[in-house]
């Protein structure tokens, strides 16, 4: 089946849909609003990627499909995804990128990875055309002085202040901590958000250990754990390195009072392959199907999940809500700008306050998404299901902590 | 102390896993001359098929290994005569241009087959650990170095005693005269290429067992197993072993000692001394004795 989940995403992000036969139907009625991009279908960061593009592709099907377009300044028109594979590579994703603005495209959604939006919004912003996108979070994207560029997220540093206000809240209060982060665009800058975050919340740290960008042992650096424990170990980077570092802490019986991987926990994939030893991993997540929030499509989150399943089997990730809502939040944009000029588009944007199925979404004066209304809750896997700890009102469970050693949950 | 060996321990047994990932790149690059830059993928397809194989069977990924060693053979056979041996009649360099090719060809069949999520192998023993005098040691990574050690000496025993070994060797020593003995070289050339993918494929389940992987990792485990012939040198078990090793202890040793981050500067560094100092590798080319 995720085969064809595959098949399906690279067949829809690389045409131009809704297909032929239905377009000539919109056709009479709709014109088209051509929205560009790229997204990697391969390479290093396909698995979110195809995430990434399975939310454009649910959001832009069910505006058309379903509510046979979107009306701005009392025309009608219909979302034209022009996406295509930038095999997790930016230089290509540069070319691309560059290749549809010289075809006339105005409005650009995100490819995932910091790596590559920050050289694509760096072209986009100098033809100053929009950029809204839920794949690169590290703070050079946002401290550069575009104002074409919007993100769903906090830029880095800010991502880790939910986290750090669960860490103080937690009985006993944990005294220490220590960061492992690896050496790429956003899990630097993460790394760093982290120690500000922790910093500013009164833990002492231990250690921060910087990992190559590809990990394939890390004996050394659980020896070292294991020789300076700190209460909390935050290891921010993406989800194989984190599979790779929890798997080695349980052969090696390294244990800490909590375990907190920035990525990872949240897959279904990841909780399986570590079993058991799951219970009790700590991770920031940003939506779930529980969200309370309406949304002026899709009515709110569930609705949103429903239709999402009716399209894919590939389980659903909060990336393809954040995805989604960059489409939702282009329209709403539009929508209040009364035009589809990208200038106009831009400033709408820049002063969005608009309710989605993701999140309230409201952006800084730099471009990333509001701190508080966009920063993420903190899941932690107990009885094998992801629960939302923190902050309180969202809360699905209470946290555990300490958590229970490998052994005991063996 | 106890540090000092508890890092050496590590490296000695990651080592061991970048020998047995190397050995088929150094066999291919010794006998035929060709850099195989689809070795990565070989060894991902390994890993793919115990993945697949375990699950459906119920097994244990590691007795899975005779199976997939023996696809691969068939594979590796079928991919040198057919595509592999048109590139080296036509140009030197149209081996390793051909060889990139099918590499990224198939990363991206592997993406429609399995997906790019990242996949892991968990056997029973996975998180299992035993300490010897105060040292930790991981099961599954120690139990992969033992099925490393054990297929590097198969292949070393293969070499050295077996017709089929005395046949590669000969060829790769001296071509012309194995031809006029009656030597079917572009037989034997496909023979190598299919020990050599097959060998892939074992290292491959080996690597699956202790490290996450996904199609995306194919250039990681080229480039290992290229620095490790560098390393130890070209067309023999024990080059790869040597250098393996060396790479191992030199990952852990810098990690431990000058910073995680740092395991890459050392690995390429050592790299350029050696190819600036002894540019054949420590052990030099197996094969060139009577070159």
């Amino acid at each position: 089946m995720r085969r064809r989940d595959v098949l399906r995403g690279v067949a829809a992000a690389t045409a131009v849909f809704p297909a032929p036969a239905v377009r000539s139907a919109y056709a009479q009625t709709a014109k088209p609003l051509v929205i560009g991009g790229s997204v990697p279908l391969t390479g290093a960061a396909a698995e979110t990627g195809l995430n990434v593009n399975n939310g454009y592709i649910t959001a832009a099907s069910y505006l058309n499909d379903v509510l046979g377009g979107v009306e701005i300044a009392g025309e009608k028109y219909r979302i034209e995804l022009k996406l295509f594979d930038d095999a997790s590579d930016p230089a290509r994703a540069t070319t691309l990128i560059q290749r549809q603005l010289d075809d006339g495209t105005n409005f650009f959604l995100g490819s995932f990875g910091s790596n590559i939006v920050l050289p694509t919004a760096a072209i986009t912003e100098r033809a100053k055309k929009p950029m809204v996108q839920t794949g690169g979070g590290a703070d050079a994207i946002f401290t550069r002085g575009f104002k074409y560029v919007f993100g769903m997220f906090p830029r880095a540093t800010r991502q880790f202040a939910p986290a750090a206000a669960l860490f103080k809240s937690l009985k006993p209060a944990p005294q220490t901590y220590s960061v492992i982060y690896t050496n790429d665009a956003f899990s630097k800058t993460a790394g760093e958000g982290v120690r500000l975050a922790c910093d500013a919340a009164g833990l002492k740290r231990i250690e921060t250990y910087e990992l190559p960008a590809k990990v394939t042992d890390v004996s050394s650096v659980l020896a070292s754990v294991r020789s300076k424990t700190p209460d909390i170990l935050v290891c921010v980077m993406h989800d194989q390195d984190s599979l790779l570092i929890a798997r080695q802490m349980v052969a090696t019986n390294t244990n800490v009072k909590l375990l907190f991987q920035g990525l990872g926990p949240q897959l279904a994939s990841f909780r399986e392959a570590l079993g058991k030893y799951s219970e009790g991993l700590c991770c920031s997540t940003y939506w779930d199907e529980a969200v309370p929030y309406k949304d002026k499509f899709f009515g709110d989150a569930k609705k949103f999940a429903q239709y999402y399943r009716t399209k894919f089997t590939r389980p659903i990730a909060y990336h393809v809500a954040g995805a989604a809502a960059c489409i939702e939040t282009y329209v709403m944009a539009m929508q209040a700008a009364k035009s589809i000029k990208p200038e106009a588009v831009r400033d709408a944007l820049a002063k969005a306050d608009f309710e989605t199925m993701y999140a309230r979404i409201k952006f800084t004066p730099d471009g990333d998404g509001d701190a508080l209304l966009l920063g993420g809750m903190i899941g932690q896997v107990q009885k094998g299901k992801l629960e939302t700890i923190f902050p309180g009102e969202a809360r699905t469970a209470e946290p555990v902590y300490p958590t229970p050693t490998w052994d005991k949950k063996a | 102390m106890s540090l000092v060996v508890q890092t050496l321990a590590d490296g000695l047994v990651l080592g061991g896993i970048y020998a047995l990932a190397a050995v088929g790149f150094s066999l291919i690059f010794g006998v035929l001359h060709v850099i195989n830059l689809s070795h990565g993928i070989l060894v991902l397809i390994g890993a793919y098929l115990a993945l697949v194989t375990s699950q459906a069977l119920g097994v244990d990924p590691l007795l899975t290994i005779p199976a997939v060693m023996a696809v691969l053979f068939g594979a590796g056979y079928a991919y040198q005569r057919l595509l592999i041996q048109r590139a080296v009649d036509r140009s030197p360099l149209g081996s390793m241009l051909l060889t990139f090719g099918v590499a990224l060809m198939l990363q991206n069949i592997m993406i429609w087959v399995f997906s790019p999520d990242m996949k892991s192998i968990t056997p029973s023993y996975a998180f299992a650990s035993f300490s010897v005098a105060g040292i930790t040691f991981d099961a599954v990574r120690v139990s992969a170095l033992a099925a490393s050690l054990v297929l590097l000496l198969c292949l070393a025993l293969l070499l050295k005693f077996s017709p089929l070994g005395r046949v590669i060797r000969a060829t790769a020593q001296q071509t012309l005269a194995a031809q006029l003995c009656g030597v079917n070289v572009k037989h034997v050339y496909a023979l190598t290429f299919a020990v050599s993918a097959a060998f892939a494929g074992a290292a491959g389940i080996v690597i699956g067992v202790i490290l996450p992987f996904s199609p995306a990792d194919e250039a990681l485990w080229t480039m290992n197993a290229f620095v490790v012939v560098v390393l130890g040198g070209v067309g023999s078990p024990a080059g790869a072993l040597l250098g393996g090793l060396l790479l191992g202890i030199v990952n852990t040793l810098t990690a431990q000692y000058v910073g995680p981050s740092f395991p890459n500067v050392t690995m390429f560094l050592l790299l350029v001394l050696l190819l600036l100092v002894r540019p054949n590798g420590l052990l030099g080319n197996a094969f060139s004795a009577s070159r």
